[in-house]
């Protein structure tokens, strides 16, 4: 079985945001839509002593989508190797799967027109993925800090640092079983 | 829309192209199908890259169709900066230039046509090779603020400057008012996979910028203060004896001297000036010095400190030279010049300039280490040791801000003409106010242009220029390094854009240039002379294309230990700490403290009413200098001004997150919006630099505002200062960092000033100091050596040489044999009676009767044929 999931690696990301713009130009999005945003709070702390840290979100693909359970056309589904999507074909715009997602990982484009809207998500680059290439964001990141892989082969990159580091997930306590996984960074430097 | 285009199908073509929005030059894939290009990507095989685009790069696609480009040569119709214009044809409107260059050239010399350009966005050399050839000196790009007064102070003290650093093996690199974590961002993934390996980053940026979040030692200095931490360091090392002795002793020269004069520069010295902790001084030092092999990876903020950056420059060549760090593995690497490939010098025609235009070049008479008078002294040395000398696009500039300065005032002579490309000098430039003025002032302004900018807005010719994907390029660190990376365009230029290099050709065939000097009609064909000689090194090649898809990259074994065949590239052959070059010229020839352009010790007057410290110039993602503003796709990321501002001061003065605030200098005001962040010490003021807003745009017929684009509303260069006296007297460098400033919120009244001055410090509007009787920050040490020892009677004393020399038999004195030496022959003179020595017999002789003379007596040695005895001694000792 393939199970796909992504880390992203705080240690290694400095926010530059090339992924952002990477997905938007790669999958052509509106302006309005963004699948992987990069967030943070900015430097915290006191001058000198003070830290950053950047969190890159996107499709958790989780094991257990709220997503696709309350999608009243079957649009919104996940394939068996974990990859969350949706059929444009089938969407109605309805929105229930834009409320469910507790991550704000998908949305409608305002810019579309009013008839052929429909959800859009992250869908891992499925097509590009499928023919044994990286997602375009994964691509992309000069600095490495996002890796993708197969979880349940156990030689793969994702799967050595799923199962060798302490990693966090986004609102694990939700119960949707998130499939992206972030390596913190404890940082600090000395002064 | 990944979905419906299929980069698989049949018909589509892989190109390697390059990126063209920073100087890294990332390696691209662009899927090309019937001359359209239908996806780019990062090409995994780009040694650079490895794969990765950031966020300019991946905006490619929509920059090369973007509605607001331009797309055919516009002329213009109406007033100047009316934004009435006609299209006309490439032919007719380089043939129209090139008629009134030449009109120019007539009546008021060559050197009345200057041209403007910015960073490595054009194809340099042949640009040079265009003004040399029409004749004129006055040739600039944004250099002076970007490495080349680096360059050069590094190259006057050490042979070379060690713009490549050996990483792999190095144990520690101190990253100096650099921050790839913004600008460089392939840089960062490597520094980062090397620390994870173990070596040690020190940063030094007064910002807790994106890499001093990854680094083992940050400090936070105070802006504008490097040479006095680089000065306390040298202190450091040699007090402590951290220094490579056996180095020192057997490549450097001037070290006793070194040591008296950084005697004063203790870490408790720079403390008060750095505002640095002594001990944090010293660790930095220590983790330095003993960690080698380690590296100072330059970085812009040594070209940008003003009259302090020389010092600074010299200081940091110092350092690498007493930690014995030079050209070793895992050191600073010094290739010189590629021995292989055709170097950008040889192809710039610099033989073509006449020594009386070069004597006129725009600022050669007071920043002399990056024009004329310095880099004929480094491209001399540098061809007795590597054979070339470098490029002299870059490193032999005239002073672009005294350029438009001259344009403004006349001094030293009317400039008529600018030639702008590559550049938004009102952004990228320093004093904008004035650089905006002489830009609505210049008699005659052609801009090779992408978009239509502040300074498009004012020309009489704008020309559509090809950017990337639609041009080849060859990147090989501004022909200062001896590898080379290709590319190939993916399609030929859209519209009537051509690339820079056909421009210049075309205008140079118009204004009556030899074709034979042009003999390359394409870029191709002028890059594959460039590759042609690599085919001896195996890379076989019929054409550029072929190199490209074939091998793309020429890197040549890395030699270290260079200078042990023929020393240093100095006059003496020595790192010179203590350098002649720099003192020549008439500069300290030792690293002298001198504050930064505004400083609260030296200025206490300024800083009564100023009490902030400003840094600028820092590069942020997702611009690149002032690019890209016009593109939504990044624009959104930050689509407003922000200065960083910390939260204790910002508390003081009350102001909030996002308030837009004044920041204001002694010459003049913008603004930006808060960032109220700890990022920076609370009497730093750290503001973005770039900003201008193509949104605004000019309706046709509308009236032109006198700052279009607003472009002077939140430009930080409005803040910097190009006054001489804030100048690096060495290098030219103007101030963008370490100014003084105050912040305050915004009225809603209040406007943009744009009345300009000269100097740009005086609170008089106008130009109240021409340029000429403006005071450098210390005037030039007189170059006057003296003999140390007595010259004999009849003999001249050079100073240039540095001997005393027989002018009429072109002879000079050798202080310690006692005897006059020809130069070529090498043959002995006698002091006294000037006969030659004659080592077969052990006598002299008289060479225009053939006499020969006793060795002691002096005496004529009658009738004696030269006897064939073996000669005992060589030489005259």
């Amino acid at each position: 079985m393939t199970r796909y999931a992504m880390v992203m690696d705080q240690r290694r990301c400095i926010g530059c945001q090339s992924c952002t713009v990477a997905c938007r130009t790669w999958n052509e999005l509106p302006l309005d839509i963004l699948y992987n945003p990069v967030v943070g709070e900015g430097v915290v702390g006191e001058f000198p002593h003070v830290h950053q840290t950047f969190t890159p979100l996107i499709c958790m693909h989780c094991d257990n989508p709220p997503c696709t359970i309350c999608c009243p056309c079957k649009a919104s589904q996940q394939d068996e190797d974990g990859i969350v999507w949706v059929e444009s074909e089938k969407c109605m715009a309805c929105k229930a799967c834009v409320n469910s997602c507790p991550y704000g990982a998908r949305d409608v484009s305002a810019l579309d027109a009013p008839l052929h809207s429909y959800v859009r998500k992250c869908n891992f680059c499925k097509d590009r993925v499928r023919e044994g290439e990286l997602p375009y964001c994964v691509a992309t990141c000069h600095q490495k800090a996002r890796i993708f892989g197969d979880l349940d082969d156990p030689n793969s990159d994702v799967s050595k640092l799923v199962n060798g580091l302490n990693t966090n997930r986004i609102f694990p306590e939700l119960g949707t079983d998130p499939q992206v996984y972030y390596i913190p960074d404890l940082g600090g430097v000395k002064l | 829309m990944a979905d419906t285009i299929d980069i698989h199908a049949e018909g589509v073509e892989v190109k390697k192209s390059c990126c063209y929005f920073c100087h890294q030059n990332c390696g691209v894939l662009a899927y090309v199908k019937d001359g359209k290009v239908l996806k780019i990507e990062g090409d995994p095989t780009h040694p650079t890259n490895q794969g990765g685009l950031c966020c300019r790069g991946n905006i490619a696609l929509l920059h090369l169709d973007h509605p607001a480009r331009i797309n055919h040569p516009l002329r213009r119709v109406g007033a100047k900066g009316e934004n009435k214009w006609e299209k006309i044809p490439w032919e007719q409107a380089i043939s129209e230039i090139a008629e009134r260059l030449n009109a120019i050239k007539a009546e008021s010399g060559a050197e009345a046509v200057a041209g403007a350009a910015g960073t490595l966005r054009t194809d340099d050399w042949s640009r040079r090779r265009f003004f040399n050839m029409f004749g004129t000196p006055n040739v600039f790009h944004n250099a002076l603020l970007c490495w080349i007064p680096t360059f050069m102070v590094e190259t006057a003290v050490s042979g070379w400057s060690p713009f490549e650093t050996d990483l792999g093996d190095s144990r520690c690199v101190i990253l100096w008012g650099f921050n790839p974590g913004a600008s460089a961002m392939p840089g960062m993934r490597g520094y980062s996979d090397l620390r994870k390996a173990g070596m040690k980053i020190i940063v030094v940026d007064p910002r807790y910028s994106e890499t001093a979040a990854h680094s083992d030692l940050w400090l936070p200095l105070r802006p504008g203060s490097d040479t006095a931490l680089a000065l306390a360091m040298i202190n450091v090392i040699i007090m402590e004896s951290l220094y490579d002795e056996e180095f020192v002793n057997n490549w450097c020269v001037g070290f006793d001297e070194l040591w008296d004069h950084v005697m004063e520069y203790t870490p408790e010295w720079a403390s008060e000036h750095t505002w640095l902790e002594p001990e944090l001084i010293r660790e930095c030092a220590r983790m330095y010095a003993k960690n080698t092999p380690s590296n100072i990876q330059w970085g812009c903020t040594a070209d940008q400190l003003g009259k302090t950056s020389g010092a600074g420059m010299h200081a940091r060549a110092i350092l690498r030279a007493l930690t014995g760090n030079l050209d070793r593995p895992g050191g600073d690497l010094m290739p010189g010049p590629s021995h292989t490939y055709v170097t950008d010098e040889e192809l710039e025609a610099n033989d073509w300039l006449p020594e009386e235009q070069k004597a006129k070049q725009i600022g050669a008479n007071k920043f002399k280490m990056t024009s004329w008078p310095g880099y004929q002294m480094i491209a001399d040395t540098a061809r007795e040791t590597w054979g070339k000398a470098p490029t002299a696009e870059w490193m032999c500039e005239a002073h672009g801000p005294s350029v438009f300065k001259a344009i403004l005032t006349g001094d030293p002579y009317q400039i008529r003409a600018l030639i702008v490309s590559a550049t938004n000098p009102v952004n990228s430039y320093g004093d904008s106010k004035m650089t905006l003025e002489a830009l609505k002032k210049v008699e005659f302004l052609v801009t090779c242009e992408y978009w239509m900018t502040p300074a498009a807005i004012y020309s009489d010719y704008v020309m559509p220029i090809a950017g990337a994907l639609e041009r080849p390029i060859v990147h090989n660190n501004y022909g200062v390094t001896d590898h080379l990376i290709a590319s190939q365009r993916a399609i030929q230029p859209l519209y009537e854009r051509h690339t820079d290099y056909n421009f210049w050709r075309d205008l140079a065939l118009a204004t009556g240039q030899d074709v034979d000097q042009w003999p390359w009609e394409t870029l191709e064909d002028a890059f594959y002379y460039v590759t042609y000689p690599l085919n001896e090194q195996g890379y076989v090649h019929g054409s550029y294309d072929e190199f490209v898809e074939k091998y793309r990259f020429f890197y040549p074994p890395v030699h270290y230990y260079g200078y042990g065949r023929n020393g240093f590239c100095t006059p003496s052959r020595r790192v010179e700490l203590k350098s002649s070059i720099l003192e020549e010229l008439g500069y300290p020839a030792l690293p002298t403290w001198i504050g930064p352009a505004e400083n609260e010790i030296d200025d206490p007057d300024v800083a009564k009413e100023y009490p902030l410290v400003l840094t600028t110039g820092g590069g942020f993602m997702p611009y690149h200098h002032s690019e890209q503003f016009n593109i939504q796709s990044v624009r959104f990321l930050r689509h407003e001004p922000y200065f960083t501002i910390n939260p204790e001061k910002a508390d003081e003065l009350g102001i909030k997150d996002g308030d837009w605030c004044w920041i204001e200098t002694r010459r003049g005001r913008i603004r930006q919006r808060a960032n109220v962040e700890p990022s920076v010490d609370k009497r730093v003021i750290y503001a973005q630099r770039g900003w201008w807003y193509p949104e605004r745009q000019i309706a046709p017929g509308a009236v032109v505002p006198d700052e279009p684009f607003g472009c002077l509303e939140s430009n930080v260069n409005v803040l910097s200062s190009v006054d001489d006296e804030h100048c690096d007297p060495i290098g030219g460098s103007w101030a963008n960092r370490g100014l003084l400033c105050k912040v305050y919120k915004v009225d809603y009244w209040d406007e943009v000033e744009t009345q300009f001055s000269i100097p740009g410090s005086s609170s008089e509007p106008g130009i109240t100091v021409p340029p000429s009787k403006q005071k450098l920050a210390y005037e030039p040490i007189p170059y006057d050596p003296k003999p140390d020892f007595e010259v004999p009677e009849g003999l001249t004393w050079d100073k240039k040489t540095k001997y005393a020399w027989d002018l009429e038999l072109g002879l000079y004195y050798d202080k310690d044999s006692g005897w006059l030496i020809h130069p070529e022959t090498q043959v002995y003179y006698d002091l006294y009676t000037k006969y030659a020595y004659d080592p077969t017999d052990n006598t002299l002789v008289d060479e225009a009767t053939g006499v020969h003379y006793d060795m002691e007596t002096r005496q004529p040695i009658g009738g004696v044929a030269p006897v064939s005895a073996p000669a005992t001694t060589e030489g005259g000792e």
